[in-house]
């Protein structure tokens, strides 16, 4: 198996030529319209043959290359990525996540593991510096200091915002902590909700720190009984900012959750023989009248917010917004979340998982990098076939998991293996 | 003297090193003065009182100039702000400066900053801080503030205490806060001054 550690590779060039046919094609590789619908179940046949989220590309990489230094427990690795799919072995805590963590940091700012950067820094450094090549030739740089925030670069030239350093490198994750998306808590479905939406409108960063930054500073007020007398027009203000954001929020959730839907309910449908029919409803946390319009939103939200501090005050949290969203799943019109078995819950997440990519990759034009994270071999051999048929040869995949024998065969064809131990590539 | 240095905003420990070798190989004299310089400007410069900028007498220059009581009164955080305010040229009003930014996080609510003082100011009350004041003030200038311009930093804290702000004063004058033509999240003071101008021209009331 060809594992790298790149050193000795060329360095980044710009534009390389992934066919090796001399010609860069990319409409080739990216055509949602080569996604075709899901058809009835059973298949017939032993390998699932029409429904793919696969594009016509044998060699879909996007990520070329991955440099990281003082990341985690990682000191420093250089890694090349020369087929589409790298799987990462390694003992917990030896820095299989880590890397597939640094990924989604380069790809969407955010990890699903942590929200403190100090996390993120190896012990006893004071930064650490995330850096990739992607084929399209770009070569981004994120740089974590434990004071002073991050600082951002493309090609070598610092950003002003870091956010401007997303759309070169579109992931959908998967983990383990998906794994409870249905029955879990409505903040991982919240959570999952925002990261599609990230991956479509880069700008949803900036509105979710800032309603982040709302809502905490918010709580203080209340906790630390500041403002006295001057708590009601404290409070007026913080209003006036989380009715306009907090409808923000809510219009971006709620149109991506409709597009969502119809690509969640034909995978259903798909993966489980189509008995029931999915839906997903938005269950927002405010009332939000008539259809999605900023004003009258806005005001609905005002004013319930008003309506709501007699109780806020008692209770010392904000009882409406966005904040106290859930998507409700329903199967045949019962919540799958107190109805659902665990194998169909399991499926549902699976389904869940395939719309995001398949939503992502169709309206950002190309296939978006797969992160699966320890949660391959948490799935039964069916399930993991029915992933790997979807997601086909189209998109480039890291995976990680503890055995290489957690991998069914179809996913040890055509890979790059990676060892992790404390850390280095091995 | 190089961790001295370091603790200085902006200084890392490189330049921290430049400058105190540096200073060793001043003559005696010159860092006698420089260091003498530091303790006088320590001990004397104290805040106006009527608008609380940095100053080494009572009431600062701006405010001791008659012409600049124009009507307008530029509410800024601190005087980092102000400064980067006077760089535009554009400006020929007044000044106030609340200190900080409303933060409960940090521990900072209204009665932290120069909020009543503001207040009081554009009320047209009569100032308490000035009751034996210098001559070179005029005792009306405040009492016809018809525009309050309010120039914080776009973020949670800076629009939080603008909405604030603006309750309190809208029933005195009309209020009023300068247009960003600068990125979400970024800070007034590394604002160009072109910017900065073009803003304050597009100011507009606040809703
Ligand atoms: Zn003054």
């Amino acid at each position: 198996m060809p594992v790298s550690t790149g050193r000795e590779r060329a360095a980044c060039s710009g534009r390389v030529d992934p066919d090796g046919t001399g010609r860069w094609t990319p409409e080739r590789r990216i055509s949602p319209r080569h996604i075709r619908r899901p058809s009835p179940w059973p298949p017939q046949g032993p390998a699932l043959d029409g429904p793919t989220l696969a594009v016509d590309c044998l060699r879909p990489i996007r990520l070329q290359r991955l440099e990281l230094t003082h990341f985690r427990n990682i000191e420093r690795l250089d890694l090349t990525l020369d087929v589409p799919r790298l799987l990462v072995v390694g003992a917990n805590g030896e820095g299989k996540s880590n890397l597939l963590e640094a990924v989604e940091l380069l790809g969407s700012l955010r990890s699903h593991r942590t929200g403190s950067d100090r996390d993120l820094i190896r012990h006893g450094e004071p930064g650490a510096v995330l850096g990739c090549c992607t084929v399209a030739g770009d070569r981004l740089r994120l740089a974590l200091r434990r004071q002073g925030g991050r600082q951002a670069s493309r090609n070598g030239r610092t950003l002003e915002r870091q956010q401007d350093l997303l759309g070169s490198l579109r992931c959908v994750g998967f983990s383990a902590l998906d794994l409870d998306l249905v029955r879990g808590e409505p903040s991982l479905r919240r959570h999952w909700l925002d990261r599609v939406v990230l991956q479509l409108e880069p700008l949803y960063g900036e509105l979710l720190s800032r309603y982040g930054r709302l809502l905490r500073q918010r709580s203080q007020l209340l906790r630390r009984g500041l403002g006295g007398a001057e708590l009601a027009g404290l409070l007026d203000a913080f209003d006036q900012q989380m009715a306009l954001v907090g409808t923000r929020l809510h219009r971006r959730r709620h149109r991506a959750l409709r597009r969502l839907e119809p690509l969640a309910a034909a995978w259903q449908e798909r993966l489980s023989g189509g008995l029931e029919q999915l839906r997903l409803h938005y269950s927002s946390g405010s009332e939000l009248p008539g259809e999605e319009a900023e004003e009258p939103w806005r005001m609905a939200l005002a004013s319930q917010l008003a309506a709501q501090r007699p109780e806020e005050l008692r209770l010392g949290q904000c009882g409406v917004g966005p904040h106290r969203d859930d998507v409700a799943l329903l199967l045949g019109e019962r919540p799958a979340r107190r109805y659902g078995s665990a194998g169909q819950q399991r499926t549902l997440v699976l389904a869940l998982k395939l719309a995001e990519l398949e939503l992502v990759g169709s309206v950002v034009g190309t296939p978006p990098l797969l992160l699966l994270d320890d949660v391959l071999a948490e799935l039964d051999p069916t399930r993991q076939q029915l992933l790997l048929d979807a997601v086909g040869e189209g998109h480039q995949c890291l995976v990680s998991a503890t055995h290489l024998e957690a991998f069914g065969g179809g996913w040890r064809r055509h890979c790059q293996v990676v060892r992790m131990q404390a850390g280095r590539v091995g | 003297m190089i961790e001295q240095f370091e603790r200085l905003p902006g200084i890392g420990p490189r330049t921290a090193q430049r400058l105190a070798l540096h200073l060793l190989r001043q003559p005696e004299e010159q860092t006698r003065s420089f260091a003498e310089a530091l303790l006088a400007a320590r001990s004397q410069v104290g805040h106006c009182r009527r608008c609380f900028h940095l100053s080494a007498e009572p009431l600062c220059e701006i405010c001791r100039n008659p012409e600049r009581a124009n009507g307008q009164l530029c509410v800024v955080a601190d005087s980092r702000d102000l400064l980067a305010m006077e760089r535009t040229r554009e400006y020929h009003g007044g000044y106030h400066v609340l200190g900080g930014l409303i933060s409960p996080m940090d521990g900072v609510g209204p009665e932290l900053l120069q909020i009543q003082s503001l207040v009081r100011r554009v009320a047209g009350q009569a100032d308490p801080a000035l009751p034996d004041s210098p001559t070179a003030d005029p005792p009306t200038a405040d009492s016809s503030i018809e525009e309050v311009i309010l120039a914080l930093t776009p973020s949670v804290e800076g629009d939080t205490t603008s909405l604030y702000l603006a309750r309190l004063l809208r029933p005195f004058t009309r209020v009023s806060r300068i247009a960003y033509g600068l990125p979400m999240g970024s800070e007034l003071e590394y604002a160009d001054e072109v910017t900065l101008a073009r803003a304050l021209e597009g100011r507009r009331p606040v809703e």
